[in-house]
């Protein structure tokens, strides 16, 4: 488990570093289970931080997720280093990126958190509905532990958790600069169970699933722009000439949206579950994508964000890669 | 028209008595929630939360044609598609929305496409009794069983809807209803009142808005934008769920010989909402877009059609990925001065 | 009697091999279905999976991405990242509910034009098992 002493204390060193722009770490939110991101630029500010299971977001995308402003003429580039803090499953990302050479290794400080697991923000508020109060956390073996303001609250790991964690196969940061607290066991043993059960059902039935789901898209992109793996400057959804995919929203369209945000993750997703996270209308997105992740296991041995010094899936290839579909 | 009653076993009843196919309810389709028409039998659910997807969705859809044309043609075939509408089940707060988005479509020029359904549409509402932790609508001169923008008030009693009549367009739907509906009784209304009492006393975020618009102009540079913008992502989910925002994108689209015009929800916290043709973008980063998003809704809007454009139904709050929360920001703007 | 139905196939053919084979076939008075629309790209590496996409949203019944056989590729690797591309695309759409039917990838070179009507003839024959497309095609939209 991380240890917040040692967290504050190294987010304090770091932001007061010359070459450091900010760093980025979590907070409480504004109220009941919410946490929100952290962004450090004075070490008063680190007091703050904090990592408990309520910090199920991934904030890996803030690297990329930078709106750069022209620099004035005569002055130079903000080129400092950003620091962040990452979950297993976050410095995936961060490797990933780095194999696609996104970042660069030396623009980035990664603070790693063992991590046992975050909990899913919706089955938290349905178990305990309308929490005003900010409510701690903590890990406690096989519970999480609520501080609500009616006491402490012990909940089985597996009713609250997020379903990625429960099948974590990387609770330990891949990468990191700075460790906080010990390594954690890995047990966790991805099956890929719900990918199966889609699989068994008939095209047709597929088909229905897919097509309400889509349907209920809006639009609103949020799965993409969170997503730290979506960083392309200039994204086909923007475009308009040409027009890859069309505004209206219809069941055309969306389907043509959900396949190429899909795609553009083949081999590159690394199972953060940001996008199904972050999605208002609840679009399984994640089982979309881990088909994909499902495929390029087994078909191409390959784990995205893994091994910073891999070729990216898709720019590399075997002459031998299975071909049995082609005529 | 006196207050009547429709038991709760007679909503089916009620539903096709008047035409089911003219109904608007809350239903879950797949992962959102929306007003849509009932589905086969006549279970309706009203206990459900308020809806995911706001009602402006039915007034002003995402995607709307708003002409078509063909290779040749010199006139446009513009359609204004409108058919009655009775939509049941709607929160006091989206209801108030509508009066407030009416401000907007009926100024000049005046837009049919919204006008016309919002003429043939009836609103029966339904005061809310279990508010959610982010409703805030009585900061905005709203309430859980606020009457504005419906034609009928409907309170749950139990085993029956108490419906209060409120319009000429409620009185008709009751009168064509004839005797399924029932008349109330003399404890009904009182009924009612304790019960929209309750809700009212069970919501527990606010502001005090009022100071609000007159502050935010002197806020212009303030770093609370900055502060604020640092973690946004820059979707649209807030927008596009707003009871009240509305934002368009106009848009063609060509199939061989046929097209059409048609506008589609934008939204402001999008980067390329206020990108130039030339490259350049006046609201370039999170900072100015958030500024946006709060002084449209809570300055601009109020300068020009003296209302503040939010009803405090708590949707942004709700589905924020990452908790960027509008009462939290106003509660900055106000300790800012 | 209703019509019979005739499929709407969309091929994307490198110029380099496919494109050359299906003109060995033209020229060598080879018949085939004319169901094919070809649209003659330089590359397989080149057809973006967007395009399949595109094309089943524009009226395709089926799609066609052909290329050089591994290891003849005009630009050495072009189909060999075409090929871990569409295996991924293959499965994608299959498990959102496209019928396999509707995808096809085949390896035709300059001088197979006998190769070439065999591959059309089995893509159309598939294609009219399942029919016209019509699950996220642009035109059953209701305007």
């Amino acid at each position: 488990m991380a240890d917040l002493e040692k967290l504050i204390t190294v987010a304090k060193e770091t932001v007061s570093r010359d070459d450091v722009k900010h760093l980025i770490g979590w907070r409480q939110g504004t109220y009941g289970f919410r946490v929100s991101p952290h962004f450090i630029t004075e070490p008063e500010e680190a007091d703050k931080l904090i990592f408990s299971p309520l910090c199920n977001s991934n904030l890996v995308n803030y690297l990329t997720w930078v709106e750069k402003l022209p620099v004035p003429r005569g002055q130079e580039a903000d080129t400092r280093k950003v620091a962040l803090m990452v979950k297993g499953c976050d410095s995936r990302a961060v490797v990933q990126l780095l194999i696609e050479q996104g970042i660069k290794r030396e623009d980035v400080i990664v603070i790693g958190c063992p991590c046992e697991g975050v909990i899913d923000l919706a089955k938290a508020e349905e178990m305990f509905p309308n929490v005003l109060e900010q409510v701690e956390a903590r890990w406690d073996g096989e519970k999480i532990v609520f501080k609500l303001p009616d006491g402490e609250k012990a909940v089985p790991r597996e009713d609250v958790l997020a379903d990625k964690c429960l099948r974590c196969r990387y609770p330990n940061p891949v990468l990191s600069d700075v460790l906080l607290g010990d390594e954690v066991k890995t047990e966790g043993n991805d099956d890929y169970a719900d990918v199966d059960g889609m699989e068994e059902k008939t095209t047709k039935e597929r088909w229905a699933f897919w097509e309400e789901q889509f349907s209920s898209c809006i639009r609103c992109y949020s799965c993409r722009n969170v997503c730290p793996m979506c960083y392309c400057e200039d994204c086909i959804l923007d475009r308009l000439n040409p027009t890859w995919i069309n505004r209206s929203n219809n069941i055309s369209e969306n389907t043509a949206f959900h396949l190429a945000r899909a795609f553009h993750l083949a081999g590159r997703c690394i199972e953060c579950g940001e996008c199904e996270r972050v999605c208002p209308v609840n679009i399984p997105i994640m089982t979309l994508n881990r088909k994909l992740t499902k495929e390029v296991r087994e078909k191409f041995d390959y784990d995205p964000g893994t091994d910073p010094d891999s070729k990216p899936l898709q720019a590399s290839y075997l002459p031998n890669d299975q071909e049995n579909f082609i005529l | 028209m006196d207050n009547m009653k429709l038991p709760k076993e007679k909503v089916g009843d009620f539903l096709a008595k008047l035409g089911k196919e003219k109904f608007r309810v809350p239903r879950e389709i797949g992962g959102r929630s929306e007003f849509a028409p009932p589905n086969g039998e006549s279970n309706v659910d009203f206990s459900l939360p308020n809806t995911t997807v706001p009602l402006k969705s039915l007034f002003y859809p995402q995607t709307e044609t708003l002409y078509r044309f063909e290779v040749g043609d010199t006139v446009p075939k513009t359609s204004v598609v409108a058919e009655e509408m009775i939509i049941m089940g709607v929160r006091p707060c989206d209801a108030r929305a509508l009066t407030i988005v009416d401000k907007l479509f009926s100024w000049d020029p005046e837009d049919p496409y919204y006008l016309a359904k919002r003429e043939k549409a009836t609103l029966i509402g339904l005061a809310c009794q279990e508010p959610r932790v982010n409703c805030f609508c009585t900061s905005l001169g709203g309430g859980p069983a606020s009457t504005e923008g419906l034609d009928i008030l409907m309170t749950d009693l139990g085993d029956s809807y108490l419906f209060q009549v409120l319009t000429e367009k409620g009185e008709k739907i009751c009168q064509e209803a004839g005797d399924i509906l029932v008349k109330s009784e003399d404890n009904d209304v009182q009924a009612a009142e304790k019960a929209h009492n309750d809700a009212a006393s069970k919501i527990v975020r606010g502001i005090e808005a009022d100071s609000i618009p007159e502050k935010l102009p002197q806020l212009w540079e303030s770093d609370i934008w900055k502060k604020t913008a640092d973690p946004c992502l820059g979707c649209g989910t807030c927008t596009f769920l707003c009871p009240t925002c509305h934002c368009f994108d106009i848009q063609d689209e060509i199939e061989g010989i046929e097209g059409r015009r048609y506008r589609v929800w934008d939204s402001c916290m999008f980067t390329e909402y206020t990108l130039h043709t030339s490259g350049h973008n006046p609201r370039p980063t999170g900072r100015e877009r958030t500024r946006n998003r709060i002084n449209h809704k809570y300055s601009y809007y109020v300068e020009k059609f003296e209302v503040i454009a939010c009803v405090g139904c708590g949707r942004c709050i709700n589905l924020c990925p990452v908790n960027i929360d509008i009462l939290n920001i106003l509660s900055q703007v106000k300790e800012a001065l | 009697m209703s019509e019979q139905f005739e499929p709407n196939v969309v091929a994307f053919l490198c110029n380099w091999c496919t494109y050359a084979g299906a003109d060995l076939a033209g020229t060598s008075r080879m018949h085939y279905e004319p169901n094919v629309n070809i649209i003659r790209v330089m590359c397989s590496g080149r057809v973006n999976p967007l395009f399949v996409v595109n094309a089943l949203q524009q009226g395709a019944d089926s799609v066609l991405v052909s290329g050089c056989h591994p290891g003849d590729c005009h630009y050495m690797e072009g189909n060999y990242y075409a090929r871990r591309r569409f295996t991924l695309m293959k499965e994608l759409l299959d498990y959102v509910g496209v019928d396999p039917q509707r995808f096809h990838m085949s390896w035709v070179s300059a001088s197979e034009g006998n190769k070439w009507k065999d591959v059309v003839g089995e893509v159309v024959k598939e294609t009219k098992e399942v029919g016209s497309f019509e699950q996220f095609q642009r035109d059953k939209i209701n305007w």
